[in-house]
């Protein structure tokens, strides 16, 4: 990573987008002290990241991409280990555990093995250890990968009130729908730089008059005869899909599908919708953002 | 004081240990398999002293090396160590609290020893305490090791490269009456202290006293663990 500098104020939420490699949790590896940067300084919450590591990470709250935990003990013995190691007492951890276990809906298995726990539970359990202490600052990788949709709105919805009751949030995802409902402001990375930044409204905003087509093939094709239609901006693979960013006119919609036809493309879906981050993403690099699941 | 759920990086060990009661028996029972035989046997005292020296070498070195190998892979191990806690005083807990409990697992079994060998106290009591200090060496090697290897299976190798010329150097087969050189080296490893120590208990006479039992080792296990815990930043550190 080179030439990244951001910050996040207290009541803030910043979304860090990028595909795979672009640098997000790397970045956030460095945020966290969990490695040194090379170069540079960063403060979490007044405390410099690399000379008061221990005060740094007093104040922040961690969810790794991945889950881990000691898969032996309960899930409130390992939440519990985590609330006491930031230092909470005991009463006040127990408090602040039971109410995030019945939150999450995880309450009735909490004396359960961590290692029995589904993928979605136990991110579930990583997100109730990053919050119970109430953190200043949190950094969260892909925080929703492996959630169930009631379990996506219901960490949506603690996130909020964090934010709203101060503290300063860092999420790493590629869930563009997310990152829009939640974020106050975007950051896109890429190759570890910071490709553009500003609010989800800026963004999407800059691309103003530009129509969004997303077509899902059954077979793979050479997109070269849509790109040539007249008024197509961009088109890129997506899966086994091509997105495709045009001018806002009347008929470029069947202009399109012509050409995918003519490509040989067999369309089993067809979607026109507004722009969105990834389109920002991908006027700007043309390369498409993928949800990593 | 409460165990379970832990408050604190040391009492999870302790709960994760009593929590598995048939590992539990398992850890129990096998050092009696391996020791009581021993010491009911007439085999001679030297090899009886050298068996219960090796089974306290391996059960501390692959105790702590493979089960922390095993967490810093899961990267349990890593995310905690992003909590406030000092990565220093998490190695150092690490070490008391795996020696502490191999030497529970031990303690039957040496109290067997006592009974079928009875030894003046002061040489049982130096030979327990020299047997706990090498359970802290070992595992320091163990936690040592847990900085290279990325499987149980390198634990193994690397402990066993590590170990052999460490049991040569103290004794307990080859190497038994060293001079010069040899010698030098013997009187800085805690396990030459161990040996001695059993030998005595077995009714051999040895150049060691019991005050250098109490003494030597403790200063050679108080630098390893203070060497191992200025590593503990390294040791906990992401691998990537």
């Amino acid at each position: 990573m080179a030439d990244v500098s951001l910050s996040v104020e207290a009541g803030g939420i910043l979304g860090l987008v990028g595909p795979n490699g672009s640098g997000k949790s790397t970045l956030l590896r460095v945020l966290s002290t969990a490695i040194e940067p090379d170069a540079g300084t960063f403060r979490i919450g007044g405390a410099d990241g690399i000379e008061e590591k221990q005060a740094a990470r007093a104040k922040m709250g961690l969810m790794l991409d991945r889950p881990t935990h000691y898969g032996d003990l309960s899930g409130w013995a390992n939440a519990y280990l985590f609330a006491r190691s930031y230092g909470m007492e005991e009463e006040k951890a127990e408090r602040a555990l039971d109410e995030l276990f019945a939150y999450f809906n995880l309450a009735e298995y909490k004396n359960d093995r961590a290692k029995t726990y589904s993928y979605g539970m136990s991110k579930k359990l990583a997100l109730i250890e990053a919050i119970a202490h109430g953190p200043q600052v949190l950094l969260l990788d892909e925080p929703s990968l492996g959630l169930d949709y009631a379990s996506q709105l219901a960490y949506q919805r603690k996130l909020r009130q964090l934010a709203a009751e101060g503290a300063a949030v860092l999420l790493a995802s590629n869930r563009v729908d997310e990152v829009e409902a939640l974020c106050d402001r975007v950051v896109f990375l890429r190759g570890g730089k910071i490709l553009r930044s500003g609010t989800p409204e800026e963004l999407v905003s800059s691309l103003r008059g530009v129509k969004r087509i997303v077509a899902t093939l059954r077979n793979p094709v050479g997109y070269a005869p849509v790109a040539r239609v007249a008024g197509v901006e961009r088109v890129a693979p997506q899966g086994r899909g091509l997105v495709v960013h045009c001018e806002d006119r009347p008929g470029i919609v069947a202009e399109v599908v012509a050409g995918i036809v003519a490509a040989g493309g067999d369309i089993a879906d067809l979607a026109v919708r507004r722009p969105s981050l990834a389109d920002v993403y991908l006027e700007l690099t043309g390369e498409a953002l993928k949800d990593e699941d | 004081m409460k165990i379970s759920p832990p408050d604190a990086y040391w009492k999870k060990d302790v709960a994760l240990f009593f929590g598995k009661r048939f590992a539990l028996a398992i850890k129990l029972l096998y050092p009696m398999a391996l020791i009581v035989p021993v010491a009911a046997s007439d085999i001679p005292a030297q090899y009886a002293a050298a068996v219960i020296g090796i089974v306290t070498v391996m059960a501390g070195t692959f105790g702590a090396g493979e089960s922390l190998t095993a967490d810093l892979n899961d990267g349990i191990l890593l995310r905690l160590s992003l909590t406030p806690l000092s990565p220093r005083r998490m190695v150092f807990e690490l070490l008391a609290v795996n020696a502490v409990l191999d030497f529970v697992q031990l303690l039957p079994a040496l109290a067997l020893v006592y009974v079928f060998n009875p030894a003046p106290l002061v040489w049982v009591l130096a030979a327990t305490f020299a047997v706990f200090l090498t359970l802290v060496t070992a595992n320091c090697i163990g936690v040592f090791i847990a900085n290279f290897t990325s499987s149980p299976a390198d634990v193994l190798l690397y402990a066993t490269a590590m170990l052999a010329p460490l049991i040569y150097l103290s004794g307990f087969f080859r190497n038994q009456n060293p001079t010069g050189l040899l010698a030098a080296l013997r009187d800085l490893i805690p396990f030459a202290y161990t040996n001695d120590a059993l030998k005595a208990v077995f009714g051999l006479t040895t150049r060691t006293t019991p005050l250098e039992v109490f003494v030597y080792p403790t200063l050679i296990a108080a630098l390893l663990v203070l060497g191992l815990c200025l590593t503990a930043p390294r040791l906990l550190s992401p691998r990537l």
